[in-house]
């Protein structure tokens, strides 16, 4: 088997407060490989969100080991780009300028920048709104805008922490339909952090469902089945149930302080 | 269309009225002139240059204050920022020093560097550091984090990060903090001319007083008003108001 894209060993992530500190995530162990899919699965504040800022290299483990084509992960790079849910666009810059911005960096510095950005942008089907200017877009066309700027720089790695979770249902729908798309077009390792059951069984090829205080892995579950999927397949609906009731668990003895 | 209308029925009435007291209640010049005499003033102001030199030789000297102000007040909000030691013992410090208006520090000033350009500019720099000191500071510490994240793992740093993120961030507070500065630089500079030789506009208007010429007065606090009114307002006005649009902020 070839070396995993991705893993963490024996991982632990401490945030120190003012009064207290307190450990957000305990013993993470897990490989991703070339070209998976992923989804990480859990409530809010479950440090599913850690974990990607662990892998773009924002914050740094307390204790084990995140690597990177086996290498320890000591700061960003756009060999792993992150998308964000509030979408992080640069109002300053318009459509275009913004997919272009991380080939300005001395890293990816050419001359066809603005081709190559436009390239991009005809990708996730804005090419026509080139020029406009951040505001001037809805919230999934900004979304669109900034998973094209993640992947200009053609990273190894695309990570998408809760991408979704500021758009309305259709949209929602209807981007995850298109991501699913890109994907298969681009073929990128990708971590695709949610805490919807229903967007992980659309999209992804395995799900780690992470819960509890500290946050653990409960479940790594392979999804053998092709996409696009139809959510009332037999085989999803019982995979959905398994999900849940990991999903849900944790919350049940979580009061009764074990 | 309506509106203009309006406003300048509104101005001359104004002026009418202004006229019709002072000529049936035979108010004497000096304690209130006709309207007709101040456009008389500016005229023979402008026709003999004396208004003309005072207009530039203030302008120029509030400008070098400004600057100045510009320059040291960027600097020592960069510290403040990023020193939390500074900020809590000089940082507080500079706070109050907010609280003394420009024309206390004449005394001192005078002392310092004599009936000179220098005093005021010295006024100035004391009134406009302040504002553009605290927006340099704020703009400095509520950088958008996400921001800074999507511009690093995009792959910039060091020096691209610099000029094409974290000042940019920057430019909205600043703006604010800028025309502050030059409204507190325009007040200052007239408050230190009154009390300097030379040409300006602040000398002008006491040259007006100690001749009794209450016209040149009425022209010069006119002119105060007019300048500060299309800076302050038309031009950084639209500068913030246009900043504000493009970042998104309205």
């Amino acid at each position: 088997m070839t070396n995993p894209k991705i893993e963490f060993k024996d991982v632990n992530k401490i945030f120190s407060g003012n009064t207290k500190n307190e450990l957000i995530l305990q013993d993470i162990n897990f490989q991703i490989y070339t070209n998976e899919f992923v989804c990480i699965l859990g409530a809010s504040g479950s440090g599913k969100s850690t974990i990607l800022g662990l892998i773009a290299g924002f914050i740094k483990a307390t204790s084990g080991n995140v690597l990177f084509n086996s290498k320890d992960i000591t700061r960003p790079d756009s060999s792993r780009t992150l998308v964000f849910q509030d979408y992080a666009l640069f109002p300053w810059l318009n459509i275009l300028d913004n997919v272009a911005f991380g080939l300005t960096t001395k890293k990816h510095k050419q001359n066809n920048v603005r081709e190559k950005a436009l390239e991009y942008l005809t990708l996730v089907g804005l090419g026509n709104y080139k020029n406009h200017s951040v505001n001037q877009l809805s919230g999934g066309m900004k979304q669109r805008v900034a998973i094209a700027r993640a992947l200009a720089v053609d990273p190894e790695v695309l990570l998408l922490d809760e991408p979704f979770g500021a758009l309305d249902q259709q949209t929602r729908e209807a981007m995850q339909t298109e991501l699913s798309r890109l994907m298969t077009k681009t073929k990128k390792t990708v971590l695709f952090v949610t805490h919807s059951v229903d967007e992980a069984l659309k999209l992804a090829d395995r799900i780690l469902v992470i819960g509890g205080k500290p946050g653990k892995i409960l479940l790594d579950y392979k999804i053998d089945i092709q996409k696009p999927r139809d959510p009332s397949n037999n085989q999803l609906t019982s995979v959905r149930n398994i999900l849940l009731d990991k999903l849900f668990q944790p919350e049940l003895f979580m009061g009764a302080d074990i | 269309m309506k509106i203009t209308f309006i406003r300048i029925t509104f101005f001359v009435l104004l002026f009418s009225i202004w006229q019709m007291i002072v000529k049936l209640g035979h108010i004497p010049s000096y304690i209130l002139p006709a309207p007709f005499s101040i456009f008389e003033s500016f005229y023979y102001g402008f026709v003999t240059g004396n208004y003309t030199i005072a207009i530039i030789s203030s302008l120029v000297r509030v400008l070098i204050g400004y600057f100045m102000a510009l320059g040291i007040g960027i600097i020592i909000g960069i510290l403040l920022a990023r020193y939390y030691i500074l900020d809590v013992t000089f940082g507080r410090t500079i706070l109050a020093l907010q609280s003394i208006p420009s024309v206390a520090w004449v005394p001192l000033a005078l002392l310092w560097f004599g009936i000179t350009d220098s005093a005021v500019i010295f006024i100035i720099i004391l009134e406009a550091v302040l504002p553009v000191t605290l927006s340099t500071k704020n703009a400095m510490k509520n950088i958008p984090q996400n921001l800074i994240r999507a511009a690093q793992t995009l792959g910039s740093r060091g020096l691209h990060l610099y000029q094409n993120v974290i000042i940019k961030a920057m430019v909205p507070e600043l703006i604010t903090g800028l025309r502050l500065s030059w409204a507190f630089a325009w007040r200052a500079l007239i408050a230190g001319e009154l009390f300097i030789s030379g040409a300006g506009i602040g000398q002008t208007l006491e040259l007006g007083r100690s001749l009794a010429d209450m016209s040149q007065v009425i022209a010069m606090i006119t002119t105060i008003g007019l300048i500060g009114f299309l800076t302050e307002n038309l031009f950084f006005g639209s500068i913030e108001k246009r900043v504000r649009l493009i970042w998104g902020l309205t």
